[in-house]
Formats: C-alpha cells, sequence, structure tokens
C-alpha cells in the first residue's frame, strides 16, 4: 500500500521472492562500519556557554529575529 | 651544551640526551623559550606563549623519564598553528572575529602529541582562517622570514615554518588546504608534510574547506617529521572522515633508500609557468642526485594542472563559505549583539571580524553556489576535481612518487603581493592537485636560490606517505642537505 502500486494476485509471490533477493543484497549495508550512535559525555551547559558574547540565564542572547509590527 | 646547541637539535638527538640525563625537559624548554624572547619580536612567528600548559607538561616529561618510561617525545618542544583547538588557550585562526575564544576541548591530533609527551611552547601565526600564502592575511601582525626579515615565510602556516627554522620550536603543527605546510617549509627551509586526506583527524580544527584541510607536522629533519606524523594519525571516532589504517604504517620501509624506484617529473609542475630560474637549477641538482642514489627518473603528464588552480579556487572558497556561516556573533567570538536586528547584527559582526582575504573568499564561495551559478561552477569544478585525480592515478602507474619543485619561487618581498590576489593565488600552483587529489606530499630543503631556501616536494599514491617519507629521506641522506637553523639577526 506504500507505494500505491496495484498488483495482480498472482504478481505478489513474484515481486516478493525477487524483491527478498534484491533486499538480502542491500542489506550488505547493515555490516558497513559504522559508529554506533551512543550517547557520551558532551560539553556541559556551563562549558558551551562560556564563549558566548552575551549569555543570560543559562541561553545564548540574539537580538529579535522578527521586526516590530 | 650551549643553549644554541639545545634549539638545533632534533627529535632523535634530544631524546638521547633527555634519556641520557645530559639534559632535563626543562632545559631544553628554558633554550627554547630564550630563544623565543630573543629572536621572536624580529620573526613574530608566535601569536602567544602557554607557559601555563608548558609547565605542567615539562614537568610530567620529566617525572617519566625519571621514572624509566619516557614517551616518544617526552620534553620535545611544540608550536602549534592558531586553528587547532587547545583547552583553554585562546585559539583564533588568525582572526579578530574570534579574539578572546578559548576552546572547551583540544583536537586529536594535538592531545595525541600532548600523550606522547610533547611541550607546547605557544601559539603560532598564520593567514586568517588559513586564507593565503605568505601569513600577510593574519589578522594581527605579519611574521617575517627567518632567512631574510624583509620577505615572507610562505603561508597559511608562516608562523610555524617560521618558528621552527629559527630554532624556536622543534616541531611544530600546520594544516595544509592548498599547500599551506609544503609552501612555507619549502620558504623557510624546513621540512613540512600533508599527510594523505584522511590520515590525521580534523576533530579540533577550525575548519575552512572540510575536504581539503589536513593537519601535518613541521619539523628539521625527515626523520622527526616521520615520527610526529606516526603519533598522530589513525582512527578518531569524532571525525567520520579518518582511516583505520594504523598510523605506524607511514614508518613502513622508509629508510630504504630509492635505488630502483622511479621517480616521476611530470612536464606541466617542471616547466610551471613563472619558475625561477634558481628554483629550476636546485630542482635539476636534486634529480641528478636522486638519480646518483639510485632513482630512474621518467617523465609523466599531468594534463589539467592548468584547470586545478581555477577548479581548486571554487572549490575552496565554496567550503569556506559555508563552514564560516558558524562566526554569526552569537555563540563565541566578537559579537554587535546590541545591533537593531539579526541581519544587521551579522553584517555588523561579519564586517568588524574577517579581513580583506577572508570576506572575497566568502563572497566568492556564496557566488559560486548560488543557484543559477552551481552548475557553472562549483559542479563544473567537482568534475575537474574527478579529472585532476585521474591525472594522478595514470602517473602512478608509470612511477612510484612524483617530484617537483613545491613554490615556483623562493620567499618574496613582504608587501609584493598582497595587491594582485591572483599573483599570490600562484604560489600554490604546485602544491594544490595533491589536495584535490587527497594525496600525500612533503617538502624538504634543497639547496637556495639567491641565498634563500628551495623546497623539493614530493607526491605519493593515497596512503603512501611511506614511500613519501622513504624518497625524501634518501634525498635527505644522498644531498647531505640538513635542514639548519637560521641565526636570524
Amino acid at each position: 500500500m506504500l507505494a500505491r502500486i496495484g498488483l495482480e494476485p498472482d504478481d505478489e509471490d513474484f515481486y516478493a521472492e525477487q524483491l527478498s533477493g534484491i533486499l538480502g543484497h542491500i542489506d550488505r549495508l547493515q555490516q558497513s562500519r559504522l559508529r554506533d550512535d551512543e550517547p557520551r559525555r558532551s560539553l556541559t551547559q556551563e562549558e558551551a556557554l562560556a564563549n558566548a558574547p552575551a549569555p543570560v540565564d543559562g541561553f545564548f542572547r540574539v537580538p529579535a529575529i522578527q521586526e516590530e509590527a | 651544551m650551549t643553549a644554541d646547541d639545545l634549539t638545533e637539535l632534533t627529535i632523535k638527538e634530544a631524546a638521547r640526551l633527555l634519556r641520557l640525563g645530559s639534559i632535563s625537559a626543562s632545559d631544553l624548554v628554558t633554550a627554547h623559550v630564550e630563544r623565543i624572547e630573543r629572536l621572536d619580536p624580529h620573526v613574530k612567528a608566535f601569536l602567544r606563549l602557554t607557559p601555563e600548559v608548558w609547565e605542567k607538561q615539562v614537568e610530567e616529561s620529566e617525572r617519566r623519564i625519571r621514572e624509566g618510561n619516557a614517551p616518544p617525545l617526552a620534553g620535545i618542544p611544540l608550536a602549534v598553528k592558531d586553528v587547532l583547538c587547545v583547552r583553554g588557550v585562546e585559539t583564533t585562526a588568525g582572526s579578530q572575529i574570534l579574539r578572546g575564544f578559548k576552546p572547551p576541548y583540544t583536537g586529536t591530533a594535538v592531545a595525541r602529541l600532548f600523550e606522547a609527551g610533547a611541550v607546547m611552547l605557544g601559539v603560532t601565526n598564520c593567514d586568517e582562517f588559513a586564507m593565503g600564502s605568505s601569513t600577510e592575511n593574519s589578522g594581527y601582525f605579519p611574521t617575517r622570514n627567518p632567512w631574510d626579515l624583509t620577505r615572507v615565510p610562505g603561508g597559511s602556516s608562516g608562523g610555524s615554518a617560521a618558528a621552527v627554522a629559527a630554532g624556536e620550536a622543534m616541531i611544530s603543527l600546520g594544516t595544509d588546504t592548498g599547500g599551506s605546510i609544503r609552501q612555507p617549509a619549502a620558504l623557510c627551509g624546513v621540512v613540512g608534510m600533508k599527510p594523505t586526506y584522511g590520515r590525521v583527524s580534523r576533530y579540533g580544527l577550525i575548519a575552512f574547506a572540510s575536504s581539503l584541510d589536513q593537519i601535518g607536522p613541521f619539523a628539521r629533519s625527515v626523520d622527526d617529521a616521520a615520527l610526529v606524523l606516526s603519533l598522530m594519525s589513525g582512527l578518531d571516532p569524532l571525525d567520520a572522515t579518518s582511516s583505520d589504517r594504523p598510523g605506524m604504517e607511514v614508518l613502513n620501509n622508509f629508510g630504504a633508500g630509492v635505488k630502483g624506484m622511479r621517480l616521476g617529473v611530470p612536464r606541466e609542475y617542471y616547466d610551471v609557468k613563472g619558475i625561477e630560474p634558481g628554483v629550476k637549477a636546485a630542482i635539476d641538482a636534486a634529480l641528478f642526485i636522486l638519480t646518483r642514489a639510485g632513482a630512474e627518473i621518467v617523465d609523466v603528464s599531468l594534463p589539467h594542472t592548468d584547470y586545478g588552480l581555477a577548479a581548486y579556487y571554487i572549490i575552496a572558497p565554496a567550503e569556506c563559505s559555508s563552514n564560516l556561516a558558524r562566526f554569526d556573533g552569537v555563540r563565541y567570538g566578537l559579537s554587535e549583539v546590541d545591533a537593531a536586528n539579526i541581519t544587521d547584527e551579522y553584517l555588523q559582526t561579519r564586517r568588524k571580524g574577517f579581513g580583506t582575504e577572508v570576506r572575497r573568499r566568502v563572497m566568492l564561495g556564496t557566488y559560486a553556489l548560488s543557484s543559477g551559478y552551481y552548475d557553472a561552477y562549483y559542479l563544473k569544478a567537482q568534475k575537474v576535481r574527478t579529472l585532476i585525480k585521474r591525472d594522478f592515478d595514470e602517473a602512478f602507474k608509470r612511477c612510484d612518487a612524483i617530484v617537483s619543485a613545491t613554490s615556483p619561487t623562493v620567499a618574496f618581498p613582504i608587501g609584493s603581493k598582497t595587491q594582485d590576489p591572483l599573483s599570490m593565488y600562484l604560489c600554490d600552483v604546485l602544491t594544490l592537485g595533491g589536495n584535490l587529489a587527497g594525496l600525500p606530499g612533503i617538502s624538504v630543503p634543497c639547496g637556495t636560490s639567491d641565498g634563500l631556501p628551495v623546497g623539493l616536494q614530493v607526491l605519493g599514491p593515497q596512503w603512501g606517505e611511506n614511500v613519501v617519507l622513504r624518497v625524501a629521506r634518501a634525498y635527505e641522506e644522498a644531498s647531505e642537505t640538513k635542514a639548519e637553523v637560521a641565526s636570524v639577526v
């Protein structure tokens, strides 16, 4: 349903077999050496703001981004 | 041993004396600091010194030497280019826009040298955001060539090259995006190496052009450059482009000499427009020495060399315009936070903070990337980049390494190219191909022309640092031209 392509009843097995072969091949991507997304220690709020020109209450201060009406 | 003797040592020599106990890490660092105090008012290689860092590192090195487990760079005086973040040390990329910026972390390459025992003396001057070939684009002051104070040291890593040439540091770090390590190494008569793209993690490097930038060492011998490179190379989870190849492989077989090696001389490099006769003569002499040492010189061609400069000056500014968008006056650096609205804040901050060359390149880059011009410029340049890489692939089928001059000229007088940006860009014509193709390259001193140093460039195939180092070392040995310390005054 996702692809919005209508299939004849006979087609379903035909495609199921072909596509699982292709997907099996594509699955190699899962084996490629990518780093796991793991949470790790990052900068503290204090460190992140240490170089800010105008920090206010733990935030970066910026000029208004909307013009006054 | 006099203080001057201590500032002329190589790592190998110093490490031996430190282990024997004939000198201490403190003697070594003090001798260098005294030399900086005496000479740097003339050379101006350093933007700032870091006693708070070196005092602790000297103590740590002395403790480890005493305990008999000294790491390979224990007590070795190191200078760091102003684009490499060191926790708590003001790092400004040679720009007023980052004045006062103290990074909350230390970049990987520097951290690895610290772990290996190196002692940081200070931060060296460079062209603003590493954009330039003379260090005259620094937002602070120009650096001078230690061999002739009226001339430039090259750039962008001019401070790092000058510091090593003047004996103010034993080794230093630079970055090379189009030649910014190799060209100043040539002009200052020291060894400078740009690794293969991906060899050294760029984490903690203030980015200029991310697909071209690499960090590399300056030293006064090929052995020292090789050692430093091996220690900072290797996989870093914090830089997805860093390779998992072991750092130590750069040393494989690198003392084996050039006997039986084929060295390619690209005719487009050999006869490059604007090459000075004295530079050409020095290169001819170097080729003769390499032949005598057993290498075979072969003629090769890099037919797209002419387009390389054009492609580079689209790709590098395009990437820089994107990378420098972060300097918005909000999170760090200079800020005109009281501007009426956010657009004015950006405009005022960047007008005040960026110098002429940086503004020029950001404008060039945004133009080349803008819709309507993207296909004609950026896309075309990327295709040319592929052609240049193929040129090198073809050449390396016929030779083991490529040799040429590093720079078409020797160090030029301060101010002589600042009014004509294109003439400055031409300084990199022999080096930027290596960046576009991601290749390793080194510059080693090969004699002089009019009393000024000339550099011999050796380029190798991707991951062929050991080949490059092998040729460079064989040349150094056969020619008996060791990088010397300039007496300056």
